[in-house]
């Protein structure tokens, strides 16, 4: 958690080998993107789901297209390239939509869905992927609660399963609902870090209140 | 914990095409497959083994052009003509589209849409008509006179000038104009104050647009006799001097692209709004365009020795109602219509092959020749930079010079004319696909570059889904401008409708000619509107 501009996005493009850092080391799943190239970087990304604040969808690509791209790390470029024509694996895909409640919308142009739609289109996306680790950037900040919920707990699943999900969050209850850990950063460094069991709604609103 | 969790799973619903657009991509992959057929399998031979040999002497000679201080000053006098005739022609475009928008704008006519469509009509006769067609014209009713040229340019020019300045005028907002009439400003004064502000930088910036294109055209109508650095070239060519061929090669392409480079920047500075500050201050390097330019069309009428008194002579008016009085009736043979009928399929193989060759190496190069937006290895910068010098000197050579060298190695026809158009628009399409790329949102190729997704495959869902689009549209509207463009080759031999007007024009069959000029307009006109029919689809 932090106010705006504090360090969220960056870790979290830091934690997933787009940015590389300016000092120190990064291990990420125990290896460091920025020592590995080509086919071991590929490998270790594909490991990595990110839900991006901005989504980053292609706009002009129907929804399967987007949430296929979740398998780009593992198709080859023919596959990829006919995938356009005619989609592949549409059933999974729809299974993926589906969690989050937008299996109709499989075929729709991406851009003419709304902002909450585009979001768990991008949450459909990383479900397809399978990765041990999630990193998600406000991936709920367009929902209603009730789907914030929901999409946090499918995001989670990974992390039940021995993986794990870093996301930054606005919404202090949410982050106590389904975060074991909440860390607080303030102009780049961690001024808070404790178990979530161990905070209250009001210390995270106060959190907010006082930048350090 | 909701009804979303609980619903059964859905089944997907059907993949349902969008009718319209599966619809023109059939369409158009057939049209490239049919012109495929029709030039390769059905075309007999198309090579000519022994022009190899003259190929590898003229390609032999590009390192060494002529450069002896006669040739130069010959070549430099031409390179003043062409500029001559290009500020003309240009001039008298913007003279002329400045008289005509008033008649074909949509304000003018309001609600009288009969008469606006009449207008519109008028225009498509000297707008179907490429520039060379309209000088073989009118060097048969005026003779080896400097007016050919800039009224071979000026009048088709002229009749788009006025169809987009009236598009800008009608486009312009509405506001003001009405405020004016409502307050009993005449119609005239009301456009004045009301439109021609808010339209006055679109106007310019496309009266320079118009003047950059002249230098191109004037150069071209020199292939075919009108004088200029393009007479030197087609001189030099049929003398066989490969490397005076050369020397005019490149001066034609420096003077292009230097028509090229200043048109754009002066562009930019009547495109761009002007940013606060002293609005009453004029912008110099506009105003130095402007004045610079007027100062050019007086210099060029001078240097070309124009005289009004030309085109009202008792001389042209005899062989202007000659002309026309054997033109009609057109020859409407069943023999002459199977031949237009062929040579128009001709023609539009030869487009269509042109177009397909330079999407396809747009879309394999843009990648390329895009300026990669972060920071990239020597090596790639190095690529890029190679491949915008290839593009850049593929569109510098006008086509009809392409057509020539093509013709060295192939037999007269529809592939070294289709080549010659492709490699030329190749060479524009090239520059605009990779300008639509780095324009793109680069952030879900990385997103996509994140989640280890291969360089391919991150280019096909992140990039080419935007590109498609603006780059598709680009080659339906290249399209228009390559068919107006395969009669000008085909006046040079490369086949099509060109090559029969050429044949008729020599013989002086007016009556043919005069079908076969019919024949070309409406078949534009029908290009143009499958194009603009096709791009709309694509919105």
């Amino acid at each position: 958690m932090g106010a705006s501009g504090a360090g969220k996005s960056t870790l979290l493009a830091v934690a997933n080998g787009s940015v590389p850092p300016t000092a120190g080391t990064v291990a990420v799943l125990g290896e460091d993107p920025t020592t590995l190239r080509g086919p071991a970087l590929r490998r270790l990304r594909a490991r990595v789901g990110t839900v991006h604040q901005h989504l980053e969808l292609a706009g002009q690509l129907r929804v399967v297209h987007n949430v296929n791209a979740g398998r780009l790390a593992s198709w080859s470029a023919a596959r990829a390239a006919w995938s356009l024509v005619r989609p592949q694996g549409v059933d999974d895909a729809v299974a993926a939509l589906d969690r989050v409640g937008l299996a109709d919308r499989v075929y729709d142009r991406t851009d003419r869905l709304s902002g909450g739609q585009r979001q768990r289109v991008a949450v459909a996306r990383v479900l397809l992927q399978g990765p041990e680790l999630v990193l998600a950037d406000e991936p709920a900040s367009a929902l209603d609660p009730v789907l914030a919920d929901r999409v946090l707990a499918l995001l989670g699943e990974p992390a039940a399963r021995g993986g794990a999900l870093v996301a930054s969050l606005h919404d202090p209850l949410l982050a106590l609902r389904h975060c074991d850990r909440v860390v607080g950063l303030a102009a780049g460094r961690v001024v808070l870090d404790a178990p979530a069991t161990t905070l209250s709604a009001a210390d995270l609103t106060d959190f907010y209140g006082t930048p350090a | 914990m909701t009804a979303l969790l609980d619903r059964p799973a859905a089944p997907a619903p059907p993949l349902r095409r969008d009718r319209r657009r599966w619809g023109w991509g059939l369409a158009a992959a057939a049209l490239v497959g049919w012109s495929l057929t029709g030039t390769l399998v059905f075309g007999g031979d198309a090579l000519n083994p022994a022009g190899s040999a003259v190929l590898g002497r003229f390609a032999g000679a590009a390192l060494s052009p002529a450069l002896d201080a006669a040739f130069l000053s010959v070549l430099a006098t031409a390179t003043l003509v062409t500029v001559a005739y290009a500020a003309l022609g240009a001039g008298l475009a913007v003279l002329l589209g400045a008289l005509g928008a008033p008649l074909v704008s949509r304000t003018t006519w309001g609600r009288r849409r009969s008469g606006w469509w009449l207008a519109r009509g008028a225009l498509a006769l000297p707008r179907g008509l490429h520039e060379a067609v309209w000088a073989l014209l009118l060097l048969n009713v005026l003779g080896l006179d400097p007016w050919v040229g800039v009224l071979a340019i000026g009048l088709p020019y002229g009749a788009v000038t006025a169809k987009v300045f009236a598009d800008l005028l009608d486009e312009a907002p509405r506001g003001p104009y009405e405020a004016l009439l409502a307050t009993g400003a005449g119609r005239l004064p009301a456009a004045l104050y009301g439109l021609l502000p808010a339209a006055a930088g679109g106007l310019l910036s496309y009266a320079f647009y118009r003047l950059e294109c002249a230098v191109r055209s004037a150069a071209v109508l020199g292939l075919i006799g009108a004088g200029g650095l393009g007479y030197q070239l087609s001189l030099s060519f049929a003398s066989l001097r490969w490397p005076q061929v050369w020397t005019a090669v490149y001066a034609l392409a420096l003077l292009c692209l230097a028509a090229d480079a200043a048109g754009r920047a002066v562009r930019r500075r009547a495109g761009a709004p002007r940013s606060g500050g002293d609005v009453h201050r004029r912008d110099p390097v506009l105003t130095g365009a402007v004045a610079g330019s007027v100062a050019l069309v007086a210099w060029s009428w001078w240097y070309l020795a124009l005289s009004p008194a030309t085109l009202v002579s008792a001389r042209t008016r005899d062989d202007l109602g000659f002309v026309l009085a054997a033109a009609w009736p057109p020859d409407a043979s069943a023999g002459l219509l199977a031949d237009i009928g062929a040579r128009s399929v001709e023609t539009v193989q030869m487009s269509v092959l042109a177009i397909a060759v330079a999407v396809a190496g747009a879309a394999l190069l843009a990648g390329l020749a895009a300026r990669p937006a972060g920071t990239a290895s020597a090596a790639r910068r190095l690529v890029g930079a190679l491949v915008r010098v290839l593009l850049l000197l593929l569109r510098a050579v006008p086509p009809p010079v392409w057509a020539l060298v093509l013709l060295f190695v192939l037999l007269p026809g529809v592939l070294p004319g289709a080549l010659a158009l492709g490699v030329y628009t190749l060479g524009v399409l090239g520059r605009l696909a990779a300008e639509v790329t780095e324009e793109a949102d680069p952030r879900p190729r990385a997103a996509l570059r994140a989640l280890g997704a291969r360089p391919a495959g991150a280019w096909l869902f992140g990039v080419l889904p935007q590109a498609a689009g603006p780059v598709l549209a680009l080659a339906l509207y290249r399209w228009e401008v390559a068919i107006r463009d395969t009669v000008l080759v085909g006046l040079l031999g490369a086949g099509g409708l060109g090559a029969l007007l050429a044949s008729r024009m020599a013989a002086f069959d007016w009556p043919a000619v005069a079908t076969v000029l019919a024949a070309i307009v409406v078949l534009t006109f029908v290009v143009d509107l499958l194009s603009d029919r096709a791009r709309s689809a694509l919105r």
